[in-house]
């Protein structure tokens, strides 16, 4: 017995996978196959995105024929207002949104791990159901109903591009941060936020010192994906907008009818960029806080 | 500690948001689907209430973008499929554990980068005038220009790269919480690697296959960027349908119609796949099932013979 965990020691130390006792026969041709697989689709999933950093150096009139290298679409950033003014509603109604979808989707997380019942399922079945009604359906709901409210009823918020935009993109945000931090404190002894109790804290300091406190990880990971989520709202955007305040996958989209150009790849290269720093940052809170590669797998892809 | 009841309190302003914001909107769109559109400058009006706009919205012309849809979600989960399962078993199985991180984060990128600008650049990959088409005619496998942007099949290349990272993730989740411990007992009661892979993997990781399936079918079902800026006219989805009524007819009756009709075609294909896969795993029941006693690692006596008589079976 000593002996087969000693050689299983080695084998593991040299193959990290380890799994049976014969290293050669391990290295068989479906191991060749899978590996040549896993590599060809890793190339596939990044292909359109680095013909689009590739494009952004286009120095041509058109995005689709390459005409020489250069920075001219950069520069173009500059001096269009109509592109600055784009992200900069985008990277607005991204942030508002995320803080709702944190705040809502955080408390409602917080409940449904530490206050169980009936109410539970029949709110993981609403969660369940905003998650998979198509985008469409929403955007097509919600057109009418901020018209009804903006219009019929009068209450003027609702005419509002920043307002409209952002409750637009926070309701699959929300279901996914209430997803993640339930999931973290399902996960968690309740025996400290009782041990806090017991030490006569006040519920409320309860709540922050502890129970939010053992959250938090999930909570910041929640918010930097109900963030990027938002950022990447196209088509509920571009029914719900209103002219003046166009996030900018929706004047990427009119752009795509119109003609692209080169400067939506670069303005699609510097937003890379910014969702690869936030999407580290998820994983390294997520790792500080613990977790394993799968975990982060399962938090990532919205619990 | 609160009481049960004043911390269920805390998910009241969820509920009321989704509420005002989600449940309320919806139900909108299936009042106006029973309604109609009263005239040129009118949008809906719901005094006369009918199921006629249903009828409209399955009357040929329509029914047939439909059949399209179905087509290309049934075809495009089943690619997302093939192609991810694989890679995720590689990720889960045949990766040096270190270096799984890295492989999910390869995998993640994509997924969180912009969905439009992702599919803009398969527009310049597959473009007739782009490098593609030009180093296959170079080649001399094409004899023209590169004929696939706004084809029904660039719309199928573009929704299973799109949703492809949705299935392998929740696949890879799955095949990890399998663990090398059942398949190594597999092998050791000498099952070849394609039967530990049907009869014990596969099978373990169900639920996994079933929320990567749900995953990729349902927004691909809903999809409406795809198929603007890679399918042009001939490759129509119903996702576009909807939202022309609701941006250029101006017929929110019919195109609310169309909405919940794409709803209920998504939900009824769900429950004929689930129907199917049940016949068809019904004749198997007896034989592939496999009972784990209350730790994997260590099962009672009944539920332990159980397993070994089926596996030598």
């Amino acid at each position: 017995m000593s002996v087969t965990t000693k050689t299983e020691a080695i084998l593991r130390r040299q193959d990290g996978t380890m799994i049976g006792s014969d290293r050669r026969r391990y290295r068989s041709w479906t191991d060749i196959a899978l590996n040549v697989w896993g590599v060809l689709v890793i190339l596939f999933l990044f292909a359109p995105i680095i013909v689009i950093v590739i494009y952004s150096f286009n120095n041509g009139r058109l995005l689709v024929s390459f005409d020489s290298f250069g920075f001219d679409a950069f520069r173009t950033i500059l001096e269009k207002p109509a592109v600055q003014n784009a992200v900069r509603v985008s990277l607005i109604t991204a942030l508002i949104s995320a803080i709702i979808a944190t705040t809502l989707g955080t408390l409602a997380g917080i409940a449904m791990a530490r206050y169980p019942g009936k109410w539970v399922w029949w709110f993981l079945g609403l969660l369940l159901l905003v998650s998979v009604t198509p985008e469409i359906v929403d955007a097509v709901a919600l057109l009418p109903w901020f018209v009804w409210l903006g219009q019929d009823l009068g209450i003027g918020m609702f005419n509002d591009g920043y307002v409209r935009l952002s409750i637009g993109s926070s309701l699959f945000a929300t279901a996914v941060v209430s997803y993640i931090v339930r999931a973290r404190l399902v996960g968690q002894d309740a025996n400290l936020e009782e041990a806090s109790a017991d030490l006569y804290a006040r519920p409320v300091t309860t709540f922050r010192r502890v129970t939010l406190a053992l959250a938090m990880p999930a909570v910041l990971a929640g918010f930097l994906l109900a963030f990027t989520l938002s950022l990447d709202n196209t088509i509920v955007a571009a029914f719900v907008q209103v002219s003046g305040t166009t996030p900018w996958p929706v004047y990427v989209l009119s752009a795509v009818r119109s003609g692209l150009r080169p400067e939506i790849a670069a303005v699609s290269t510097i937003m890379l960029l910014l969702t690869l720093v936030a999407l580290a940052v998820v994983a390294v809170v997520l790792r500080r806080a613990g977790d394993s590669a799968t975990d982060i797998a399962r938090t990532m892809a919205g619990g | 500690m609160p009481r049960r009841s004043a911390g269920a309190a805390l998910a009241v302003p969820a509920w009321a948001w989704l509420a005002v914001f989600f449940v309320a909107p919806v139900a909108m769109v299936v009042w106006f689907s029973f309604g109609y559109k009263p005239g040129i400058f009118g949008t809906h009006a719901n005094d006369i209430l009918s199921l006629d706009r249903y009828i409209e919205a399955l009357s040929p012309t329509f029914f047939a973008t439909f059949l399209n849809t179905l087509w290309v979600g049934v075809v495009g989960t089943v690619l997302c499929f093939l192609i991810g399962a694989p890679v995720a078993y590689w990720m889960a199985f045949k990766v040096r554990p270190q270096r799984r991180g890295l492989l999910i984060a390869l995998v993640l990128i994509p997924f969180w980068t912009n969905f439009l600008v992702r599919t803009i650049g398969w527009q310049v990959i597959i473009a007739p005038e782009g490098w593609l088409s030009t180093a296959l005619q170079s080649a001399g496998i094409l004899n023209g220009p590169l004929d696939l942007l706004y084809t029904r099949a660039a719309v199928l290349l573009g929704v299973t790269y799109n949703y492809l990272p949705l299935m392998i993730l929740p696949l890879f989740v799955a095949f990890d919480r399998v663990g090398p411990a059942l398949r190594e007992a597999s092998k050791d009661l000498g099952a070849g690697k394609v039967t530990t892979f049907f009869r014990v993997t596969l099978p373990l990781s169900r639920p996994g296959v079933i929320a990567g399936v749900l995953l990729v079918f349902i927004p691909l079902m809903g999809d409406y960027i795809t198929a603007t800026v890679l399918g042009g006219a001939k490759g129509n989805m119903v996702g576009q349908l909807v939202a022309s009524q609701f941006q250029t007819a101006q017929n929110w009756a019919l195109g609310s119609a169309m909405a919940v009709v794409l709803m209920l075609v998504i939900a009824l294909s769900i429950g004929v796949a689930a129907l199917l896969l049940w016949l068809v795993a019904l004749p198997f029941r007896s034989r592939t099932r496999l009972v784990l006693g209350p730790a994997a690692g260590g099962p009672s006596t009944g539920s332990g013979t159980g397993a070994a008589t089926e596996v030598s079976a």
